[in-house]
């Protein structure tokens, strides 16, 4: 059976019943994607690595968990690869202070289009990603550093507020104004198309 | 009330998961209720989800894929290692603990099975003089394959061999185009169709195998998903297979 013509929640559909063609091809999908996001959270290859794996051995055994009424696949992917990342950066006990990655300007850099094996999808992913860079540069650098501490880091306000020095409720409306600015931009763009 | 204090300032960093337990659990209480706030709090979980589909793509190792499938295969293998009870016990586990029409309907499937076997025997051995008490019916023990591993079945059959009953669990319910079908399979390789068969929404199913020699002379079985109606020869990926 040639599983690259079915949508994402068939491919699911298909993992729960235990067919190791669907993964695969899932794999082909996302794999990218988790790796890359586990790469980026923990600047780790080998442990992004092994992030990767326990990413899709968690698809394979929980995919019948899934439920397209409350998000896209690639948004229930990406939640489940964040916050592994992130638990494995809390088992290290990285603090705020120590924690370097963010949106720094080689992250926000244009980048060449995804190799992937549907050309129209790769194209699509790009320019979705380039949106969201486009729009993380508009943000003023305060907002920018505390919501990449709380995206990449897993940190709570208290702890990003204690590791910038400032006021709990000043680290609290500069995320708030970061998402609601972003989700703005975002939003008018998808109109835009 | 949902219409008392909106939670709308929280939801970013509660898709985030920066705010503190008791207030996770404020916003958390709040969003069981409130239509709005969940529609709201959607809209944030999909930027989330965006921010992260934002980063600077890196290509995975070449051998993380081959990893991963054979770890699921190992975490199959041990899986079934360490939860793999007899026949028996699955049987006994299913009368203990599923619903009341399940287990009737399981017990009936073999009682039936059984019987028809036991009523055969006694024609025979009217018609032989030999006492079937002497010997013993054969079971042949059908393991799930990697697409169905949850998968179990069983043939008994006669004790001349000419006739079975294969009874399934477990497999997983097929659309209306497609069937299972089951193969008799001889020393050099050739199948036979032996039966084509539907299971319940619970996965159990029994049907009756026919063959055109005696089954005890087969090498083996093999269940396979055909399109309706069986076909002449498998087509379909295999999900249960066994050894005379």
């Amino acid at each position: 059976m040639d599983y690259s013509g079915l949508d994402d929640e068939s491919l699911l559909r298909l993992i729960a019943f235990a067919k190791t063609d669907a993964l695969s091809e899932f794999y082909d999908r996302y794999s990218r994607l988790v790796y890359s996001l586990a790469v980026f959270i923990l600047d780790d290859p080998e442990s992004a690595e092994e992030v990767t794996q326990d990413v899709f051995v968690r698809i394979w055994e929980k995919a019948e968990t899934y439920r397209a009424e409350q998000a896209k696949v690639s948004t229930w992917l990406t939640s489940i690869t964040r916050n592994r990342s992130i638990d494995v950066l809390r088992r290290r006990r990285v603090r705020p202070e120590g924690h370097r990655v963010g949106w720094d300007d080689a992250a926000l850099e244009t980048l060449p289009a995804a190799d992937l094996p549907n050309p129209e999808d790769a194209a699509d992913k790009f320019i979705q990603a380039q949106r969201v860079r486009v729009a993380i540069t508009t943000l003023p650098h305060d907002q920018r550093q505390a919501l990449a501490l709380a995206y990449f880091g897993g940190y709570s306000h208290s702890e990003i507020a204690a590791a910038l020095g400032e006021p709990l409720g000043t680290v609290k409306t500069r995320i708030r104004m970061a998402m609601q600015k972003l989700r703005s931009i975002l939003q008018e763009d998808r109109l835009d198309v | 009330m949902a219409d008392e204090i909106h939670v709308t300032d929280s939801l970013a960093a509660y898709a985030l998961g920066c705010l503190e337990e008791n207030e996770i659990r404020a916003v958390s209480e709040h969003l069981a209720t409130c239509p709005l706030c969940r529609a709201e709090l959607a809209s944030y979980v999909e930027l989330t989800a965006q921010l992260g589909r934002s980063v600077p793509q890196t290509e995975p190792p070449a051998g993380l894929k081959q990893s991963i499938l054979a770890r699921l295969q190992v975490s199959d293998a041990k899986i079934a290692a360490e939860q793999e009870p007899s026949w028996w016990e699955r049987l006994r586990s299913r009368l203990q603990g599923s619903p009341t029409w399940a287990a009737a309907s399981l017990v009936l499937i073999l009682v039936l099975g059984f019987s028809n076997l036991l009523l055969w025997q006694q024609v025979r051995e009217l018609q032989s003089g030999v006492p079937a008490s002497q010997e013993q019916l054969k079971t042949v023990v059908l393991d799930g394959s990697a697409v169905a591993p949850g998968a179990t079945g069983m043939i008994v059959i006669s004790l001349d061999g000419m006739h079975g009953t294969l009874v399934v669990d477990e497999l997983p319910v097929l659309d209306e185009s497609h069937e299972y079908q089951l193969w008799l399979i001889e020393e050099n390789e050739e199948r036979t169709s032996g039966a084509v068969f539907s299971v319940s929404p619970d996965g159990y199913g029994s049907v009756w195998v026919g063959s055109p020699q005696p089954l005890i002379s087969y090498a083996g079985f093999g269940v396979t998903i055909e399109p309706t109606g069986g076909s002449p020869q498998p087509t379909g990926e295999r999900v249960l297979g066994g050894k005379l």
